[in-house]
């Protein structure tokens, strides 16, 4: 283990260092570890090439050209290989160090851990220790949220198997846009190509894994994409009106548009877009509030009522 | 760009070369720590780089290495003395990690303003798209004063939404400590409206006061053992809705009528959540909760005779 990891350091120390593209054979003379056959030596290297390009370091090739017979060339490019640190402030390396340092624990750790020790070669460390933590919003994050990041800025469809209402998986795929978390869950959104509409996602709700298409910049977002994290339809063109015992219903008031005192009971006048979510709201207060209009919203609560009371007779 | 986890030997000697040039002297377990390694496979990574330098490899070529006292200092490492560039996926995890920190700070301060500036900084060099909304129900305010409280063993008076029992209070507690639990955070403290210790759920703290209180007699922390209900339902219908809402696991091959045990702190909590699914999941056990439910439904529903 050590000695191949000696191996690949030098390697890349030399590439680093040289001012031109370094051939195959000067590499097999120069290089320490590089021993035995001409073969086994070019297996060697076809190897360590593969193992430094999947640690994201980028080797430049030369000679390529098959109208020159020159050998093929090597190096790395220090401006592409080092961090651009360039006018970031300590303070701002401070900061992205603390962001990295947020996944402790949570679904990015591993990747953030890398982010961490790179930025920990920044000679300053600052201290902003006066920022709160806010570990839940991290911890709610799902383990492939650094897949979705990547694929909007690759452009590059994903696939999913997606949890409806009836708990039945289905297949989506989906051009992602973007995404945002709102209340401790974790939302994407995109264009679905099967519903050929722009959907959300909550992420909780996939099953298993999530595949991300090899094929970069399969689509565009459109510049005039505006991410919707109302949940509503914004038309909240019904009306409903409501009698809500005193001092209670604080989550219903919360819509109100006025309120009227009447002895025991508030009569407080509501907009609301959609039936099901407010017959929930109003079921939860049990006897505190009344439905007097409309009639559908009435009869709506009463019949579930008398469900419950039979069901659990 | 290949995605690649683990630990991997390479990656770890190429950024100990920074790392240990911007930090020269420090110590061994130091080194550890900051590395997530043991003190012995760091100690295998400096006899590895020691053999590591220019093509010739002569000692004036080799990486110079001193760290036989237990604190490391390195020379002759120009090369590699500059970190590495960040990954795509480790600037999407810096970037969402700003996104949470900049929710978290005062809009008006010093902070906010510069992670904003970094995040967009960020993204314009790397690609990388920003999150279009962080939005925690927690403000950031309390969650402040609640963390200078602890910090400073100060009383604060807390009004509390209570959900359950759909009320709001307001009383003078001890804060003891922040917990995340199910995606939520919780305030542990000592409440003297009830002279016992308590978890307030931080985003139905509508207000808190720092008082001009201490108090050193509250200070043990005993986590005292609530009990849970146990509770069975039968699931009738909108079965993703009811395993949200109940915090359990349905199958996928579920059906209707299946019977699911559940678990909740609070028999009032219960009975609404039951109530507000409106039928789609019925108590099966115990009788004493069915009863419970029959009787409040049958309560409101007299409102509508």
């Amino acid at each position: 283990m050590s000695r191949k990891s000696e191996r690949l350091v030098n390697l890349v120390i030399a590439l680093l260092a040289t001012k031109r593209n370094v051939t195959k054979s000067e590499i097999f003379r120069t290089i320490e570890g590089y021993e035995g056959s001409n073969e086994s030596m070019e297996r060697m290297f076809e190897r360590d090439k593969d193992e430094l390009r999947s640690l994201g370091i980028e080797i430049e090739v030369s000679g390529l050209d098959p109208l020159f017979d020159d050998e093929v060339g090597y190096r790395i490019r220090p401006e592409i290989f080092s961090f651009d640190s360039e006018g970031f402030s300590p303070v701002q390396i401070a900061y992205m160090s603390l962001a990295a340092q947020l996944w402790k624990d949570a679904s990015l750790s591993e990747v953030s851990q890398k982010a961490v020790r790179k930025l920990s070669g920044f000679a300053s460390s600052m201290d902003i220790g006066d920022i709160p933590a806010v570990a839940p919003l991290a911890l709610s994050a799902p383990i492939f949220l650094d897949e979705i990041v990547n694929c909007i800025s690759e452009r590059k469809p994903i696939e999913f198997a997606y949890l409806d209402h009836e708990l039945n998986s289905n297949f989506r795929n989906v051009h992602v846009y973007s995404y945002f978390s709102l209340n401790g869950f974790w939302y994407f959104s995109g264009f679905d190509t099967e519903k050929m509409d722009v959907r959300t996602f909550r992420c909780d709700r996939i099953q298993g894994e999530l595949k991300v298409s090899k094929k970069s910049n399969s689509y565009q977002v459109p510049e005039d994409f505006k991410t919707d994290t109302s949940f509503n339809d914004l038309t909240s063109d019904k009306k409903a009106i409501l009698r809500i015992r005193k001092g209670r219903g604080a989550q219903i008031k919360m819509l109100a548009s006025s309120s009227i005192e009447d002895g025991d009971f508030d009569t407080v006048h509501i907009n609301y877009s959609s039936q099901i979510p407010l017959v929930e709201l109003i079921l939860w207060h049990l006897d505190d509030v009344e439905v007097i209009e409309p009639m559908i919203l009435r009869n709506e609560i009463v019949k579930s009522l008398e469900n419950l009371v039979d069901f659990h007779g | 760009m290949v995605k690649n986890f683990g630990d991997n030997q390479v990656e770890r000697l190429l950024d100990l070369v920074p790392y240990l040039v911007a930090n020269q002297g420090v110590a061994l377990e130091k080194v550890a720590k900051d590395f997530n390694s043991s003190r012995a496979s760091i100690l295998e990574d400096l006899n590895t780089l020691w053999m590591c330098g220019l093509p010739g490899y002569t000692p004036l070529e080799l990486i110079d290495l001193s760290f036989d006292t237990g604190y490391v200092s390195i020379r002759n490492a120009d090369i590699l003395s500059h970190p590495r560039r960040l990954s795509s996926y480790e600037i999407g995890a810096i970037v969402v990690g700003l996104s949470i920190l900049k929710q978290s700070v005062d809009e008006q301060s010093n902070h906010f303003r510069q992670i904003e500036e970094l995040i967009i900084r960020l993204c314009r060099t790397s690609q990388i798209v920003a999150p279009a909304k962080i939005e925690s129900a927690v403000t950031s305010s309390i969650r402040i004063t609640l963390g200078d409280a602890i910090n400073q063993r100060r009383l604060v008076s807390l009004s509390y939404y209570s959900f359950a029992k759909d009320t709001e209070t307001v009383r003078r507690v001890k804060p003891l400590g922040i917990e995340n639990l199910d995606n939520n955070e919780y305030l542990f403290a000592y409440c003297y409206l009830a002279n016992d210790f308590r978890n307030f759920r931080l985003d139905r703290i509508k207000d808190v006061v720092a008082l001009d209180v201490m108090d050193d007699v509250v200070n043990q922390v005993d986590s005292e053992v609530i009990d849970k209900y146990e509770f069975s339902v039968k699931v009738n219908s909108q079965p993703r809705k009811v395993m949200e809402v109940l915090h359990i696991q349905i199958p996928a091959d579920y059906s209707s009528g299946d019977e699911f045990l559940c678990s909740a702190f609070n028999a009032e909590w219960i009975i609404r959540t039951i109530t507000s699914l409106a039928g789609s999941a019925i108590i099966s056990q115990p009788n004493l909760l069915r009863s419970q439910i029959r009787e409040r439904a049958a309560k409101a529903l007299a409102l509508y005779k």
